[in-house]
C-alpha cells in the first residue's frame, strides 16, 4: 500500500508537471493515472475511524484509574442531587451508571427511586427495637437491656445498630451476617437481616463492622467487581490473572486488545473476537459445537443410512456386502447400490458414484441432512482454526527459509521482511473467515445468504492464493504479493462492512 | 461457633415447651443440631390425616445460614421432589437470620396447604397439578394414604 501510494503521488506530480509540457497525445494515459492516484490518496487521508470499520477506540485502565473514574461519577451525582456519596454510588450501580436517568427519576419522585434501589424500606420504618415479632416474649421480659433477636443475648443498647428500616440487631450478629454473605459471593447486595426486609447495607457500615482483613479484602474486591460489571463502558480483561479493565465509550462487538496481557476479545460479550458473527449467534454456535461435534463426527465417519429403510448403520468390520439388519436389504457399502447388480465384483466396487438421492421425507434422511449441513460448516470452521493454531510453526518455517535465502545470497534479510506482514495479514483474513462460518450456518436461506456465501467463497479463494504465494515466494519482488494482500484485505472488509453497519 | 449457641438452646427449649400445633420437632439425642420432625397434614388439604416425617439440620453457621430440611416420608407435591427436597424461598435466597426453626416448619406446613405448581421442583407432579388438578389431588390423597398413614 505504502509503496504504491508513494508511486502514485509521484505520478500525480509528474502528470501535473507534464500538463504544461506535453501536448494532448498523452492525455488519455495521464487521465487514467490521475484518477486512480487521487482515489488512493483520498483513502489514506481519511482517518482510521471512518476507513476501518473494525476500528474500536478504547483505553486500558488499571484498578486505581477505574476507581478514580467511578468516584468522579459518584461525586458528580452526589453534588447534583445532594445525596450522600455512598447512596449516589448505590443509585449508579442500580442504574448502569446512567447519571442523567437517575437525576430525572430523582426529580420526579425521589422516594420511589430510593425504595426501588433498596435504600429506603418498602414500608414505614419499624418503630422500636422490640418491633420484630420473633422472640418477642423474651425480649420484653428482660427489663433494662434490649435483646438481639438473632443471637438472643441481651446487650447494652449502644451495641445495637439498625438501617433505615429500623430493624435493630447487635453488631456482632451484623458482622457475622456480612461474613456469611461475603463468603457466598454477595457484596453490594447484602441486605438487612430481618425477614422480608430488603434494605441494602451501605458499604461503609460493612467495612466499619468487619474486622478480619481477608474478609475485608474479599468484600472490597467483590464490590469493585460489581461496580465494573454494572458499568456499560467497562469490562474486565478476560486474560488469566489480568488486572486490566478496558474502557470503551460505545458498547460494540468489536475487537479490544489488552495492553498488558495482549489478549484480544469482543468488547461487547468478552469472548473471542467474532465478527461477522454476532454475540448471540457465536454463543449458540460454540454451545452447539461443544455439545454435538464429537458425536456428529463419529456418526459421519462411521455410519451410513440404509438406502432402503434409511436406518442408521455402523459398519464395524467385514466386507462391503451389507445386509440391513432391519429391512434385510442387500446393498454395497461403497456405492450404496443394490448388491444384486454387482454380480461378481466383490470387495471393491467400481461403481462408486455420487451418493444416490435417497427419499428426503424420512426422518433419518432429514437428520442426516441436518448433520451434513452442520458438519460442512463445522469442518471449515475447525480447519481455519487449526491453521491459525499452526501459525507459530508457519512463521518458524518462514524464518528458516529466509535464512537459507539470505545465506545463498538471494536478497538481504531486510528484503524478505515483507513476508511477515503478508503472514500477519493472512492470519487476520483467516480469522475473519473462520468466524463467517457460524454466521452462515445460522443464516436463513435466501438471496442474502447466497450473496454472503459468494463473498465468503471469494475471500476463501484469495486467502488460498495468498497462502500459496507466501509459501512459494522465490524472489524479493513483492509487487505480486502486495497486490494479492490488497485484494484479500478488500474481500475481508467487504464481508465485514455489512456486519458493522 | 463449634459450641452450641445460646440461640439454638433457646429455640430448642421453646419448641419442646410450647410446641406449634400440628408440628413436633425433637433434637436427636446424639446431635443437638439434628431434629426429628413430624408435620401433620393440614385439614382441607389432600395431605389431611397424614403424618409426615422430616429431618432438619442446623448448619454450623446457623442462624446466618438457613437450616437444611428434607421430607423423609414420600409425598406427592409439586414443590417437593422424589428425594424429599423442598422448594421454598425462605430455605434459600429469602432466608433471614431472624427466622427460626418454628417459622420454617410453619412455612412448610403452609406449603402443604397451598402447593405452587408454577415454581415446581417435581416437574411431572407440577405438570399434572396444572393440567388436571382433581387428578393430582387424587394422587396426593392416595400417596398420603399409602405412605403417611398406618405406622
Amino acid at each position: 500500500m505504502k509503496v504504491r501510494s508513494i508511486l502514485n503521488n509521484q505520478l500525480i506530480n509528474m502528470s501535473n508537471d507534464s500538463d504544461m509540457d506535453y501536448s494532448s497525445e498523452d492525455n488519455e494515459c495521464e487521465y487514467d493515472y490521475y484518477n486512480t492516484g487521487v482515489a488512493d490518496v483520498d483513502i489514506e487521508q481519511i482517518d482510521r475511524k471512518n476507513m476501518d470499520s473494525e476500528y474500536l477506540e478504547f483505553k486500558c485502565l488499571n484498578v486505581e484509574e477505574v476507581e478514580k473514574l467511578l468516584n468522579e461519577s459518584v461525586e458528580h451525582l452526589s453534588n447534583t442531587i445532594h445525596l450522600m456519596p455512598s447512596l449516589a454510588k448505590v443509585l449508579l450501580l442500580e442504574h448502569s451508571w446512567q447519571a442523567n436517568e437517575i437525576i430525572e427519576k430523582y426529580n420526579r419522585n425521589p422516594n420511589a427511586l430510593l425504595i426501588r434501589s433498596r435504600i429506603k424500606p418498602h414500608n414505614a420504618p419499624a418503630r422500636k427495637p422490640s418491633s420484630n415479632e420473633h422472640m418477642s416474649s423474651t425480649s420484653h421480659q428482660s427489663s433494662s437491656q434490649p435483646v438481639c433477636s438473632v443471637c438472643t443475648s441481651s446487650q447494652p443498647s449502644q451495641n445495637f445498630f439498625n438501617l433505615s428500616c429500623g430493624h435493630p440487631f447487635c453488631k456482632e450478629c451484623w458482622a457475622s451476617h456480612f461474613e456469611t454473605q461475603i463468603n457466598q459471593g454477595i457484596s453490594t447486595a447484602i441486605g438487612c437481616m430481618a425477614s422480608k426486609c430488603n434494605v441494602r447495607v451501605p458499604e461503609e457500615l460493612v467495612l466499619s463492622l468487619l474486622t478480619k482483613p481477608n474478609i475485608r479484602d474479599k468484600y472490597q474486591q467483590f464490590t469493585f467487581s460489581d461496580y465494573v460489571k454494572s458499568h456499560p463502558q467497562l469490562r474486565f480483561c478476560p486474560g488469566a490473572n489480568c488486572q486490566i479493565i478496558i474502557q470503551c465509550k460505545i458498547m460494540e462487538p468489536k475487537k479490544a486488545t489488552c495492553s498488558s496481557c495482549n489478549i484480544s476479545f469482543c468488547f461487547k460479550c468478552g469472548s473471542d473476537y467474532h465478527a461477522p458473527t454476532d454475540c448471540q449467534v457465536i454463543k449458540k454456535w460454540l454451545t452447539k459445537c461443544a455439545d454435538d461435534s464429537e458425536t456428529a463426527n463419529y456418526i459421519s465417519a462411521h455410519t451410513k443410512d440404509c438406502p432402503k429403510c434409511n436406518i442408521c448403520i455402523e459398519k464395524n468390520g467385514g466386507c462391503n456386502h451389507m445386509q440391513c439388519f432391519s429391512c434385510r436389504y442387500d446393498f454395497c457399502w461403497m456405492c450404496m447400490g443394490d448388491w444384486k447388480t454387482h454380480g461378481s465384483e466383490y470387495y471393491e466396487c467400481s461403481r462408486y458414484k455420487e451418493y444416490p438421492n435417497i427419499a428426503n421425507e424420512s426422518v433419518h434422511a432429514q437428520a442426516r441432512e441436518a448433520l451434513k449441513k452442520y458438519l460442512h460448516y463445522y469442518e471449515r470452521w475447525e480447519n481455519h482454526s487449526k491453521s491459525l493454531q499452526l501459525e507459530e510453526q508457519t512463521l518458524a518455517a518462514m524464518r528458516e527459509r529466509i535464512n537459507t535465502k539470505v545465506m545463498n545470497g538471494l536478497g538481504t534479510w531486510i528484503d524478505w521482511q515483507h513476508l511477515f506482514n503478508a503472514a500477519a495479514l493472512l492470519a487476520k483474513c483467516r480469522y475473519t473467515l473462520q468466524y463467517t462460518y457460524p454466521y452462515a450456518y445460522f443464516m436463513e436461506a435466501g438471496s442474502r445468504k447466497d450473496l454472503f456465501e459468494y463473498q465468503q467463497a471469494q475471500l476463501e479463494a484469495e486467502i488460498e492464493n495468498l497462502s500459496w504465494k507466501i509459501e512459494r515466494a522465490e524472489t524479493t519482488d513483492r509487487g505480486d504479493l502486495e497486490n494479492q494482500m490488497d485484494v484479500s484485505e478488500k474481500r475481508r472488509i467487504t464481508l465485514l462492512t455489512d456486519f458493522f453497519q | 461457633m463449634a459450641a452450641l449457641s445460646r440461640r439454638i438452646i433457646k429455640e430448642t427449649v421453646r419448641l419442646l415447651q410450647e410446641p406449634v400445633p400440628g408440628i413436633s420437632a425433637v433434637p436427636d439425642e446424639n446431635n443437638a443440631r439434628y431434629f426429628h420432625v413430624i408435620v401433620t397434614g393440614p385439614s382441607d388439604s389432600p395431605f389431611e390425616g397424614g403424618l409426615f416425617k422430616l429431618e432438619l439440620f442446623l448448619p454450623e453457621d446457623y442462624p446466618m445460614s438457613a437450616p437444611k430440611v428434607r421430607f423423609i416420608t414420600k409425598i406427592y407435591h409439586p414443590n417437593i421432589d422424589r428425594l424429599g427436597r423442598i422448594c421454598l424461598d425462605i430455605l434459600k435466597d429469602k432466608w433471614s437470620p431472624a427466622l427460626q426453626i418454628r417459622t420454617v416448619l410453619l412455612s412448610i406446613q403452609a406449603l402443604l396447604s397451598a402447593p405452587n405448581p408454577d415454581d415446581p421442583l417435581a416437574n411431572d407432579v407440577a405438570e399434572l397439578w396444572k393440567v388436571s388438578e382433581s387428578e393430582a389431588i387424587k394422587n396426593a390423597k392416595e400417596w398420603t394414604q399409602r405412605y403417611a398413614m398406618g405406622n
